[in-house]
């Protein structure tokens, strides 16, 4: 039998396989740490931060999603001092995400606002540019808006493209940095025949499927805390 | 006081185009000793016990970092030497690399012995690249004299991004992809350049490395406070009659640097570490020049009386927001986010509530930020509302 470890998680001692993530052992453990970017299965990305948590003796937060448990480690998922950090997260991404839930498709099945209401964000403090990307609406299953993106390269690691090559890279810097599909063109009617992995899990409107009036749902609908 | 050479000690006395010149003045001595009467182990506890810390801003023991390298499992390792001199305000490495580049080559040499590594590379900035053939040319002359010794060196330039010249982002841009920062664990030293043990080293660092293998980790521990030992190069620009690199031994209180040696009058603050560096005011210039206060990679710039603090710290942020590399939200989407309320406050419009906002986002963003850049994104920021807080209250709009 593999050889367990022991650590702390929010006051309690819980043991774990020493090649998981504090993300894993969390959640193993019934603690529901918020995540955007992390897919399971799939090499962690580290982009959205939602997910750090408080490691005794470390100097800064650490993402749970990638970062492995260690013997001993002290672990507060929750803490004052978290919660405060994931609530100015949530806030920076909502502050240039267009305000358009009300016509927007994936409302009811939103990741980013399912987290913003759990943490119970409601306008940001901050305000920032939005970006405004034409609606690329060529394809017949999906359709791509760039504006509503977090930036969550969910879809840059999960597409493997139907020769190989993955459909979606990232490109240019900063707060102009984009999920872009070849060099930056839209996506046209030809450019993907393939598995839909890109709609699935992108967690806001920036990926949907093209869904006809009356048309179920595929995800489960919002549900709010509170 | 005169201040030793020691990363500098062959600067303006040999001649950087011909090796010859290098070899009269001891060149590679230390590498021959390495080889030749010291082990692999052996050298990473002389680093060790020299106390030798990165000079590339961070800080971290070198020793430590080659002690990790030199034991981790792999079937290649590899030696990067960090030439994408980047930081704002900085132009020490230039220097170096302009007036001897054949230390450096020494300095890679030793390290790649010491953590058994058989392919080094020199990562140089873009903006250097007229410094590309000079330092070919030395790297050749090396070669030809046989001191590679089955070692092979490769410069590689960058494209242009300050995000690489964070180690981690820089390893993403010699391997060919769009420079990244990606989280730790797993460190360099156990998965670096393609996935294999790697040491990265600002050039400063590696200049150290021959003189401490020459005269011992004894006399180089002699220099320098108890966290900080020998010496450090600086970079001193701004409001000052003599600009240009000093080199000095750490703890100098700031004063001697910036008011007797680089002649600055009347300051207002100093920028210590470029854009993500901190602000002093100028009446805490006794401060030491050490890793226990403040030092990064030893950019220093001076501002005097008729500067604005606002401006200065906006345009910081403005460098930082074009250059974050976008990954993680807290650093792409914070500066943008601090950049318009800087601009807000530079146009006299500003808010109280602003500036409490401003603190609960630089906090947010120190502490979850995926990389250097984004946690030390905020210093300024932070700084100049302690020492300058009444020059924001000033711009709160009527």
């Amino acid at each position: 039998m593999e050889k367990k470890i022991k650590l702390t998680i929010n006051g309690k001692e819980v043991s774990a396989r020493p090649d998981m993530t504090i993300l894993e052992v969390a959640k193993e453990n019934g603690i529901d740490i918020p995540t955007l970017c992390y897919i399971p299965d799939l090499s962690p990305i580290g982009a959205c931060r939602l997910c750090v948590v408080e490691v005794e003796g470390s100097r800064t937060l650490v993402g749970s999603c990638h970062t492995p448990v260690a013997e001993g480690m002290v672990i507060q998922t929750h803490s004052p001092k978290v919660i405060a950090t994931r609530r100015v997260l949530v806030e920076l991404m909502l502050a240039s995400h267009p305000d358009a839930c009300l016509v927007c498709d994936k409302a009811n099945i939103c990741e980013l606002r399912r987290i913003a209401a759990d943490l119970e964000v409601g306008l940001p403090r901050f305000r920032a540019r939005k970006h405004y990307y034409p609606v690329e609406d060529e394809h017949p299953r999906m359709v791509r808006d760039m504006s509503k993106c977090v930036q969550c390269w969910r879809c840059v690691i999960a597409c493997k493209g139907e020769s190989g090559t993955p459909l979606f890279g990232t490109a240019y810097r900063g707060f102009d940095s984009k999920v872009i599909y070849g060099f930056d063109q839209p996506l046209g009617s030809q450019a993907c025949d393939d598995c839909d992995a890109c709609v699935e899990i992108c967690p806001s409107g920036a990926i949907r499927k093209v869904r006809k009036a009356g048309e179920e749902r595929a995800n489960k609908a919002l549900f709010i805390k509170g | 006081m005169p201040q030793p050479r020691v990363v500098l000690k062959n600067c303006d006395v040999i001649d950087p185009k011909r090796i010859d010149s290098y070899l009269e003045n001891g060149g590679f001595k230390a590498l021959a000793k390495a080889r030749r009467e010291m082990t692999p182990e052996q050298i990473t506890g002389e680093i060790k016990d020299s106390g030798l810390r990165g000079r590339g801003g961070a800080g971290f023991p070198c020793g430590i970092k080659w002690e990790g390298a030199r034991t981790a499992s792999g079937d290649a390792k590899y030696v990067i030497c960090n030439a994408d001199e980047g930081e704002v305000g900085t132009f020490k490495d230039r220097y170096i690399l302009e007036k001897d580049p054949f230390t450096l080559i020494e300095g890679i040499l030793i390290a790649g012995h010491a953590i058994g590594a058989k392919q080094g590379y020199i990562y140089l900035r873009v903006e250097y690249h007229y410094l590309l053939d000079h330092l070919q040319n030395a790297l050749n002359q090396v070669k030809q004299k046989g001191y590679l010794n089955g070692f092979s060196l490769e410069i590689r330039e960058g494209a242009g991004a300050y995000i690489c010249g964070e180690e981690s982002a820089l390893m993403d841009s010699i391997e060919g992809k769009r420079g990244e920062a990606r989280y730790r664990p797993p460190f360099p030293t156990t998965s670096g350049l393609w996935g294999k043990p790697t040491i990265i080293n600002n050039v400063e660092t590696l200049m150290n490395i021959p003189p401490i293998i020459m005269n011992g980790a004894d006399w180089f521990s002699q220099m320098g406070t108890e966290r900080s030992k020998g010496t450090k190069v600086f970079s001193v620009s701004g409001d000052v009659d003599k600009p240009g690199v000093y080199e000095m031994v750490l703890g100098s209180p700031l004063r001697e640097l910036v008011e007797e040696l680089a002649m600055a009058k009347n300051i207002k603050l100093v920028q210590i570490g470029g854009a993500t560096g901190r602000i002093l005011p100028g009446d805490k210039l006794d401060t030491p020049l050490a890793f226990e206060a403040m030092l990064g990679a030893g950019a220093v710039t001076v501002y005097d009386q008729s500067r604005d603090v606002i401006d200065i710290i906006h345009r910081t942020m403005e460098f930082l927001v074009e250059e974050s590399c976008g990954k993680c939200t807290p650093c792409r989407q914070g500066t943008e986010v601090m950049v318009e309320v800087l601009a807000k406050f530079h146009r006299s419009e500003g808010s109280l509530r602003e500036l409490r906002n401003l603190e609960a986002l630089s906090s947010a963003m120190m502490l979850s930020s995926l990389c250097g850049l984004g946690q030390a994104a905020p210093n300024a920021v932070m700084d100049s509302l302690q020492y300058f807080r009444d020059e924001y209250e000033k711009r709160v709009a009527k």
